[in-house]
């Protein structure tokens, strides 16, 4: 496989990450713009305990889970029981002052004579971590895949179970989720961290993967993609936000047959194929006709 | 002479038939009245026949022509207009801004202007109020001023949604006796009522709906009146 | 003293044309019930039309506006049949979702026609900025002010005294009373999408004349913009959009002298978020959904 389908496939994965955490919150009810301000605190934190703290990137990652969680976390516990589009306004601007702290932050060791780490809006080069433990470009995209493949596994569990049909209560009708004994808040508040630490997980293997981050990165744009990619996909399954970002990073990117006018393309399909499908491609109509089909 | 008849509608929402069939006819310059308990689907005949909803299966003929399916404000056109359950008036237009966009879709100023105070005459309460927001009102004036929009627009054909519903005894007598003044000027009214009582003593005709379909259609002296009441408001007693 | 009354004056100008903006928004939201992820990116289309025909055939700056405008009004067109109309009775986030799709495609667009990162346009007035004893006053400025008053005046005349505003008020009032009363909501729509977008047109024409450029970033700036000063404002109100835009105005003109540019952003964004997490009134009242 070439470096360029590698790069590819590495890239799709990285962003499905940031589709499913905004897949889980649109499951929950909430719609969020913000998510790449997750994505950020990963790979910046992730980024800064590898690079200048000589941690392992394991316990890096895990680190930067973490506070991805407590981030959204944060900035959900006063947003969340907001409606609708005023929570969608509020995580767009909690984001928007991510972005901007990110270009503010300055926070640099010498290291071997060099400062690493954050510099504003030069960014935050030297993420070599992959690089300096010989990890492959093909095995960081196994590792990548292999923790995707975790967080869908889990995906799949918890749809299977009592605490996904609780989830899809509360994103449906939370009124009646409420009348029915489920603390509504508390459930929307797990799934902010449940977020937020997938995006941040994300954040982290896209960090080490591009070995420099700014905080252009992590503007509006990635998050009303990510948004997108989980709608166009389809809400019935955690696939439908893998199908999403397939569709426009891999085919469409990816095959560059649509080079220069990819998203006129792409922006076009998606307005028609919302037409069809409201709920997306993998739609809960469609994810129970394929149950049915294939059991 | 029928003006509207209602042939085998079928209206449902996703899965769930509200209309089973139903079929009904009113007569030019009579008022028809449709009792029935809660969830019989007497609202979602009248949104069926307003436009609102549109029925899966059916027709709708007003005046011979089949209205079932078209858009609101084509309804509106030819002569049908709605008194909505909850009045729905515009909450923070003043009280002659709402009876003027009743008259929306006709041109003629000056007959408009000369409408609005025959409404005035008719509905005083609504001239005293009349520069004042119509999210104020009272239940009572609301339900009056809502009757004179949808009056606003000539209709041949006044469809009435539950008229007395949350209003003092006073005010549902005044809301009746203008029913009445109405159809004696020639207005054909269509009236869902839970009001039993007081729906017998003006219609000419009444039918009975009971989940999705009408179980009984007649004249209000065809059946005992507790008995209607009876079913009106519990349905009938096979289960 | 005379820093904090230039700021003032800055921010009213500047607010002005986030006024604008803001009008154009929630003109949509309040009709539609929906946000319009494209306006931004329809308003960019215009000014970049007018900026080919300035390129191409060098037209003056009144044909240039009316250029604007109708590649405004034809970019919301587009958007509206192609995101709103089809969900009307369905899905606000399938609505939303596809503007942000179109939303790209204008992007592109504008960057493969023109595709520089920064054109010239032509500046509304050549002349030196006016004086007033230690104030100084760019005509621009001036003009964007004025713009904001008629287009405010001009709203109100509409909306208050003509058929077509007492349907857009009505459909904004109770959209069932008035399908019942006879009103063509689909139409309705149209027709303030258009209105929407000839307001929007017309802000970016005079904030890309008082810039004297246009770049790719103007659509996603317009969003930005008009997004946060409508929710500041109280979103759904008309008033309330002119004074939100007014206010972010200011807060932007005097956290810039205070602050910098980056601050100067970073609190206007808090402040929205902490007006949100406070759930203040005035700004949670309209439903959203």
């Amino acid at each position: 496989m070439d470096d360029y389908a590698i790069g590819v496939l590495t890239n799709v994965g990285l962003i499905s990450f940031l589709a499913l955490s905004a897949y889980l919150l649109l499951i929950a009810g909430e719609m969020s713009f913000g998510q790449q301000a997750f994505f950020g605190v990963g790979a910046y934190a992730g980024g800064m305990l590898t690079a200048m703290y000589g941690w392992p990137l394991p316990l890096a990652a895990l680190c930067a889970m973490a506070l991805g969680a407590l981030a959204q976390f944060l900035v959900g516990l006063p947003t969340l029981r907001l409606r609708g589009l005023y929570f969608a306004m509020a995580t767009l601007a909690a984001a928007e002052m991510a972005r901007i702290l990110f270009e503010l932050f300055h926070f640099q060791r010498q290291l071997e004579g060099e400062p690493v780490g954050p510099d504003g809006t030069q960014g935050f080069r030297g993420i070599r971590w992959v690089f300096e433990h010989g990890v492959e470009p093909l095995g960081y995209l196994g590792i990548v895949y292999a923790l995707l493949a975790l967080a869908l596994v889990a995906f799949l569990l918890v749809e299977r179970s009592r605490l996904g049909a609780t989830l899809r209560g509360v994103g449906e009708d939370p009124e009646l989720a409420a009348s029915l004994g489920v603390d509504v808040n508390r459930v929307k508040l797990g799934v902010a961290a449940a977020a937020g630490a997938l995006a941040a997980l994300g954040g982290v293997l896209y960090a080490h993967h591009n070995t420099y981050i700014e905080p252009r990165n992590f503007d509006i744009m990635l998050g009303v993609h990510s948004l997108a990619y989980a709608l166009i996909g389809g809400l019935g399954t955690a696939l439908g936000p893998l199908v999403g970002v397939v569709l426009d990073i891999g085919a469409l990117e990816g095959s560059r047959v649509f080079h220069g006018y990819r998203m006129i393309v792409f922006g076009g399909l998606v307005a028609l194929l919302l037409i069809w499908r409201p709920r997306g491609l993998l739609d809960e109509r469609a994810v129970q006709w394929l149950r049915r089909r294939f059991s | 002479m029928s003006l509207l008849r209602v042939r085998d509608v079928v209206t449902a929402y996703g899965k769930i038939e509200a209309l089973k069939g139903v079929s009904l006819e009113v007569a030019q310059g009579s008022i028809t009245c449709l009792l029935g308990p809660n969830g019989a689907g007497k609202t979602t005949l009248m949104m069926s026949i307003a436009g609102i909803l549109k029925p899966r299966k059916g027709a709708i003929l007003f005046g011979g022509e089949d209205i079932a399916g078209r858009a609101p404000h084509s309804i509106v056109a030819k002569g049908v207009a709605l008194v909505p359950e909850n009045r729905l008036v515009f909450p923070s237009m003043t009280v002659l801004e709402n009876l003027n966009a009743g008259a929306y879709q006709r041109g003629d100023r000056n007959a408009i202007a000369d409408d609005v105070e025959r409404m005035f005459a008719r509905f005083p309460r609504l001239k005293e109020r009349a520069a004042q927001q119509a999210g104020t009102l009272s239940g009572g004036e609301q339900q009056m001023l809502a009757v004179a929009r949808a009056l606003m627009s000539r209709p041949k054909l006044l469809l009435m949604d539950e008229p007395s519903l949350g209003l003092a005894p006073l005010v549902v007598e005044e809301i009746f006796r203008i029913v009445t003044e109405l159809h004696k000027d020639g207005t054909s009214i269509f009236l869902v009522e839970q009001n039993a009582h007081m729906a017998l003593k003006v219609a000419q005709h009444f039918y009975l709906m009971e989940q999705g379909k009408v179980s009984f259609s007649g004249t209000p002296g065809a059946l005992a009146e507790d008995e209607v009441i009876r079913r009106a408001y519990l349905g009938s007693s096979k289960t | 003293m005379t820093d904090l009354a230039q700021n003032t004056l800055d921010g009213l100008f500047l607010g002005s044309s986030y006024a604008l903006l803001a009008l154009g928004f929630t003109l949509i939201f309040g009709v539609l019930r929906r946000v319009n992820l494209s306006f931004g990116p329809a308003v960019m289309f215009g000014c970049y039309a007018a900026t080919w025909v300035h390129l191409n055939f060098g037209a003056g700056l009144v044909l240039l506006a009316m250029v604007a405008v109708l590649g405004s009004i034809l970019a919301g067109a587009y958007v509206e049949r192609l995101c709103f109309a089809p969900h009307r009775g369905g899905s606000a986030i399938a609505a939303m979702v596809a503007s942000f799709a179109l939303w790209m495609q204008f992007e592109e667009l504008a960057t493969i026609a023109l595709p520089r990162h920064v054109y010239d346009f032509p500046a509304l007035h050549g002349g030196a900025p006016l004086a007033f004893g230690a104030l100084t006053l760019r005509v621009e400025s001036l003009v964007m002010l004025l713009a904001a008053v008629l287009v405010c005046a001009l709203l109100w005349w509409i909306l208050y005294r003509t058929r077509f505003g007492v349907a857009v008020r009505a459909v904004i009032d109770q959209p069932q009373a008035a399908q019942l009363a006879g009103i063509s909501v689909p139409r309705i729509f149209m027709l303030t999408f258009a209105l929407a977008s000839a307001i929007g047109g017309l802000a970016g024409f005079l904030i890309a004349s008082s810039h004297e450029q246009v770049t790719p970033m103007l659509g996603m700036w317009s969003t930005m913009k008009g997004l946060l000063a409508m929710m500041l404002g109280g979103l759904g109100s008309l008033p309330g959009a002119v004074l939100g835009g007014l206010a972010l105005g200011l807060l932007e003109a005097h956290s810039q002298w205070f602050f910098g540019p980056q601050t100067r952003d970073l609190i206007a964004y808090a402040l929205l978020f902490i007006l949100l997490a406070a759930r203040v009134p005035w700004m949670t009242t309209r439903s959203a959904s």
